[in-house]
């Protein structure tokens, strides 16, 4: 029986060349510089990416290779200890933040539609602001970097010794704002990947199809969601007391250190699973194709790698077991980051069974696989045992924790990311790689990586702490080390192999063709490189292996070549959650400059905060708003978008996203509030909890002006565009009443944030809010204006129902604060 | 710690000795506790986990290299994976875990500092970058402070309280126990016993700036007679000297800068800001481990630190020979 091609209301057709040229015209990016500056095809953002990650992973190679010459021989004076300490946590920060991860958002974004059977992304413009806000945010760091102020407290930046006390100068300012800058592009990038995956794939591909790959990319959206508030509080608190003179980590004022160690950890630990986790799976999706066979345990694999994002939430205290924490309760941290190494083992287990049932062809990309999983194994173990609590104080900060976050990034992320560009380049430039270069290539690395990482586990268990700019002769150090400075080079002999190949690849190398690798997934149905649409039809996938269905099955179950057009300007198919059942046409957005000025704005404000030029940070925060205005103003796409079943749009789901990401930032701001107060020494807060007079009457406004926008919401819903304006302005009015009674209960207060920790988190907590009230009362504004233009109907109301979504949520954290704050006091 | 276990630690020490390593403070050839209990426990997990990674190299190597036909026709993978997945990955971690919990707990009840008074009470606390070492007296004449050498006696088990002047620091003596993080505003203790006679290097295991690489220690562990010894002699107040030289050093110590950062008990001397120099010329080294405690040095130091130890508190003190001369004359009576 064929397949049923799903039916939507537009013709079904067969690919021909009178479609490509129609669809290219729509989808093309326009020659020139302002069509490069203002393009939103995923795959130009993706190449970017890509290419933008590995530059910074040679700068952060050259910054090892500087390190490794300081420390081949004991007591050599290369580099001053200042150099030293800039150079190493630039070479953490750029490889954790600037290239691990990033790397895996490029291949994400090249790779996604094409895996899913789409034209693009869920958000083309979001994905444009994100890597614009990505190469900013790295710029903006390495601009320190190179006027001298390069952050040097280490990747994890610990306080006090970063707070401005003992670091005064721009460095850790640097740190701290590159690093939220960064923070935004990555959510925002998080959230396209979520709602791309539940939105965009095509008809048939439902959830148990998926490539690994995709699934632990959506894996990581959501730890990102939730992970990077964390740092953000964190180095919103180190900002702000840095320049204002809060105090959040400062024992003396109430603060605590660890407190900076928790939400660090909180966010770090599953960053790491965030720059592994999307290489593992496709180092999980390229084994199966070197060995002929589909991924053994499929299933398993793919809830493997959900339970460890998930578990990765659950470990962070994994890196304070020296903090002077009960040991009982390291002991708990301990057992369940061991309980990690079980979907670990599931993965592992299910390549080495793929591999050994299989029939392995060995080419470049499969032996960079086949030796990522030799170096997961080892960087697995290694983790495993710092989790043994006692034998963890041992080992912790010394030369054997470097060896095992070798091994996990390079070996988890550096292997299976040169190895899928070993597989997915041909795909992305239509020419293939050097065979025999790529063969010098993984050796190179391979000896190099083990050559060079390995003898550290044995410097940790000398006694060699991590982070020393050098170290004493004759105390057994010295051999070890030659040979791990050695092996460093022979490695970047083997990174500098690669990128002459691909230099020789993209003059000179073999054409691709479409399936070089005879593969068996979508990506491989279109040309090398893909056209601008992507596919000519949208595909009915019947199977996860659509491209081996003859030899596997005897028969076709997915439909390539005939299917829905979708040209009525940009359009791809939207469908259901979990069964891909066709739901919506989306109408995509046409190229627009709206992206680049958005980031270039929120760049000048983050500048301006850095040099305290106040004028500077008003500008970018006006040009910020208006280029979001700008970018959100409904245009022509809109009409394309075609709703078949009133399911969910994509703006719903990003908002709900936002606010999810919103909604843990304050979790986590609520959870500094109470650890501090529960170590607190004195009295918290410290003058008997506030006032309760004004802030009752002002949260009774607040929670009226939710109710004035329901009943806009509803007016609208029942045709009344006279109620959403009415509705929408008594909201804003309540709003801005809501912010000038909380400015009248800031003056009389009597305190100021410096005055201890207490006073620095009311005042944080309940200006984040009102930050919030003040941005939900600009959006509110933007959608009066369109509801005097005329712009909602009952069908057309997206915006409306984002916009109040958005305010109720600020609402309801308000009712948590206000406990928080105000309540929970009046009953310790 | 038994007899039998602690010729087994021997021998695998000698495997770490053999790679060329001898005389690190490696911790896993311990001279005490409670590092000699966290090193049974880090050789069993060391053992495990190069089995189970040899295991899962053979398993891989078997995969890639088994004999088999050219036929690449993709084909349904095989149901036996299924086998692979549940007893390599489920199983076989799973068993792992709950061992090397149990072990964990065990150990974590062993390394717990024992009820009861400790022999020596000891205070620590970390500076950038120098360690301030106080045994607390009866009475506060009884205090001794030194600086960066903790002199302890063998099977004497010693408290120790930690304490952050600045930035957090972390307690390390590889050999004799596992580091404890040192904190501002935060109490944290530990504890530490050494079993033979020696000197055991002790490292500033937390990140805390410039000069993070030089901020070690020694703890040296004599025979209580000694011990109790070097107690008394510490307690001693240094005297005012008679020799023509050492007393312009005297006067030179407490009219320059020197007085300001440093403590000299009987010579007036109060300054807080640098380590106490009552019996400098008994210590071993100087500068935190740094260097040698010689006349050279010494010197060196006092006209340049900052070229010896870049970012250090110590400034460059640049003086007329003669005055010098006579300086270092007097801190070498500070016996």
């Amino acid at each position: 029986m064929a397949t049923q091609i799903p039916s939507f209301p537009a013709s079904v057709v067969t690919e021909s060349r009178e479609i490509d040229e129609r669809l290219e015209r729509i989808w093309e990016t326009p020659p020139g510089i302002v069509g490069q500056l203002s393009t939103v095809d995923h795959k130009i953002i993706g190449k970017r990416y890509l290419v933008t990650a590995f530059l910074f992973f040679i700068l952060g190679g050259l910054e090892a290779a500087v390190m490794r010459a300081q420390l081949a021989r004991p007591e050599q004076h290369l580099l001053s200890p200042e150099a030293y300490n800039q150079l190493f946590t630039m070479h953490g920060t750029t490889m954790i933040f600037l290239f691990a991860a990033p790397i895996l958002s490029g291949f994400s974004n090249y790779m996604w539609p094409l895996l899913i059977g789409s034209r693009d992304m869920a958000f083309p413009k979001l994905n444009a602001v994100s890597y614009w806000l990505f190469l900013a945010a790295g710029t903006f760091i390495y601009g320190g970097a190179l006027t001298g102020h390069a952050p040097d407290g280490g990747w994890f930046n610990y306080t006090p010794l970063t707070g401005p006390q003992y670091s005064p100068g721009l460095n850790i300012d640097i740190y701290a704002l590159g690093l939220v800058l960064l923070g935004i592009s990555t959510t925002v990038g998080a959230i396209n990947f979520i709602v791309t995956i539940i939105k965009l794939r095509a008809p048939g591909m439902s959830i148990n199809r998926l490539p690994i790959f995709v699934w632990s990319t959506m894996t990581i959206s959501m730890s990102i969601i939730f992970a990077i508030p964390a740092l953000t509080v964190a180095l919103a608190f180190l900002f702000l007391e840095r320049r204002f003179g809060f105090h959040f980590f400062d024992p003396g004022a109430g603060g605590s250190p660890l407190l900076w160690q928790h939400l660090f950890w909180i966010f770090g630990h599953p960053w790491v699973y965030i720059v592994v986790l999307p290489s593992i799976g496709m180092a999980s999706d390229v084994i199966p194709q070197f060995c002929r066979r589909p991924l053994a345990g499929y299933a398993f694999v793919a809830m493997a790698t959900v339970a460890t994002g998930v578990l990765g939430f659950g470990v962070w205290v994994h890196h304070m077991f020296a903090t002077g924490i009960p040991p009982i309760s390291a002991t708990f941290f301990g057992a369940a980051g061991m309980l990690i190494s079980i979907p670990s083992g599931v993965s592992v287990f299910a390549w080495l069974a793929t591999i050994y049932y299989g029939k392995p062809v060995f080419r470049t990309p499969f032996l960079f696989m086949a030796g990522f999983i030799a170096l997961f194994v080892i960087g697995g173990v290694n983790g495993v045992m710092t989790a043994v609590v006692p034998f963890d104080w041992q080992l912790t900060d010394t030369y054997f924790i470097v060896a095992h976050i070798h091994y996990v990034l390079i070996g988890m992320n550096v292997f299976p990311v040169i190895g899928a560009f070993y597989y997915w380049l041909p795909k992305m430039t239509g020419r293939l790689l050097n065979e025999r270069l790529g063969k010098w290539n993984f050796w190179l690395m391979f000896i190099g990586v083990n050559v060079g990482f390995f003898p550290m586990h044995i410097l940790g268990l000398l006694g060699m702490p991590r982070r020393i700019y050098t170290y004493p002769a004759g105390i057994g150090w010295d051999t070890s080390n030659l040979i791990v400075s050695l092996g460093a080079y022979l490695f970047a002999i083997g990174v500098l192999l690669f990128i002459i190949n691909v230099v020789i690849s993209l003059r000179s190398g073999q054409p691709a063709g479409d399936n070089p690798w005879d593969a068996s997934t979508l990506e491989w149905s279109t040309s090398s490189p893909p056209p601008s649409y992507n596919f000519a039809v949208i595909p009915t996938i019947g199977s996860r292996d659509p491209l081996w269905e003859g030899r596997l099955f005897g028969k076709m179950k997915s439909v390539l070549s005939r299917g829905p057009l979708l040209a009525e300007g940009r359009q791809t198919a939207g469908t259901s959650m979990l069964d891909a059942e066709p739901q919506f046409i989306l109408g995509m957005p046409s190229d627009t400059l709206w992206p680049l000025i958005a980031a270039a704005s929120l760049s000048a404000l983050f500048v301006g905060l850095l040099l305290s030029a106040w004028s500077l940070v008003a500008v970018g925060g006006v040009t910020t708003f208006v280029s979001v205005a700008g970018w959100l103003w409904p245009r022509a796409e809109m009409a394309r978008t075609e709703s078949l079943d009133g399911g969910r749009s994509s703006g719903w789901w990003g908002t709900v996203c936002l606010i999810a990401t919103e909604a843990a930032f304050f979790a986590y701001l609520l959870t500094s509030y109470f650890y501090l107060a529960s170590r607190s020494t004195f009295a918290w807060p410290p003058a008997g909890p506030p006032s309760l007079r004004l802030v009752v009457p002002n949260t009774l406004i607040l929670l009226a002006s939710s109710g004035t926008m329901i009943w806009a919401d509803r007016g609208i819903r029942s045709g009344s565009r006279a109620r959403l304006r009415a509705g929408l302005l008594l909201t804003f009015l309540l709003g801005v009443v809501f912010l000038a009674i909380q400015a009248i209960e800031y003056r009389s207060k009597g305190t100021v944030p410096g005055d201890n920790a207490y006073s620095s988190l009311f005042f944080t907590i309940t200006g984040f809010h009102g930050a919030h009230v003040a941005v939900g009362l600009l959006m509110i504004a933007v959608t009066s204006v369109r509801a005097w233009l005329g712009h909602f109907s009952p069908e057309k109301r997206f915006a409306v129902t984002n916009v109040a979504l958005y305010w109720h949520f600020v609402d309801a954290v308000w009712l948590f604060v206000f406990t928080a704050l105000y309540l929970v006091p009046r009953a310790w | 710690m038994t007899q039998m276990s602690t010729t087994r630690l021997g021998t695998v020490s000698l495997l770490l000795i053999s790679l060329g390593c001898a005389g690190a403070p490696s911790f896993m050839a311990p001279h005490g506790a409670p590092a000699d209990t966290e090193a049974s426990l880090g050789w069993g997990v060391t053992i495990v986990a190069i089995v189970i990674t040899l295991l899962v190299f053979g398993l891989l190597l078997l995969g890639l290299l088994r004999r088999r036909d050219y036929d690449t026709t993709p084909k349904h993978a095989s149901n036996r994976s299924i086998v692979w997945i549940m007893v390599g990955g489920v199983l076989l971690p799973a068993v792992v875990l709950v061992v090397v919990t149990g072990f964990t707990m065990r150990t974590l009840h062993v390394v717990a500092e024992p009820a009861g008074n400790a022999d020596v009470r000891v205070q620590v606390i970390a500076h950038r970058w120098w360690w301030e070492i106080k045994y607390l007296g009866a009475t506060p004449d009884l205090m001794v402070v030194t600086a960066n050498e903790m002199h302890i006696p063998v099977h004497g088990r010693v408290h120790v309280e930690l304490i952050a002047a600045d930035v957090i620091h972390s307690f390390w003596v590889p050999q004799l126990a596992g580091k404890m993080d040192v904190i501002p505003g935060q109490h944290n203790t530990t504890w530490l016993r050494a079993d033979s006679a020696g000197i055991y290097r002790g490292e500033c295991a937390e990140f805390c700036g410039a000069q993070h690489a030089h901020m070690d220690f020694m703890v040296v562990a004599e025979p209580p007679a000694a011990f109790a010894n070097w107690l008394s002699g510490q307690r001693t107040v240094a005297a005012v000297p008679t020799d023509s030289l050492d007393l312009a050093g005297y006067n030179t110590f407490r009219v320059s800068a020197c007085a300001a950062c440093h403590t000299i008990r009987g010579a007036d001397a109060f300054g807080k800001v640098g380590p106490e120099l009552t019996h400098l010329a008994s210590r071993r080294t100087i500068a935190a481990g740094m260097l040698p405690n010689t006349r050279g040095n010494l010197a060196a130091w006092i006209v340049n630190a900052q070229s010896i130890k870049p970012g250090v508190g110590m400034p460059a003190l640049p003086m007329a020979a003669a005055q010098e001369q006579a300086l270092l004359a007097y801190l070498s009576t500070l016996r």
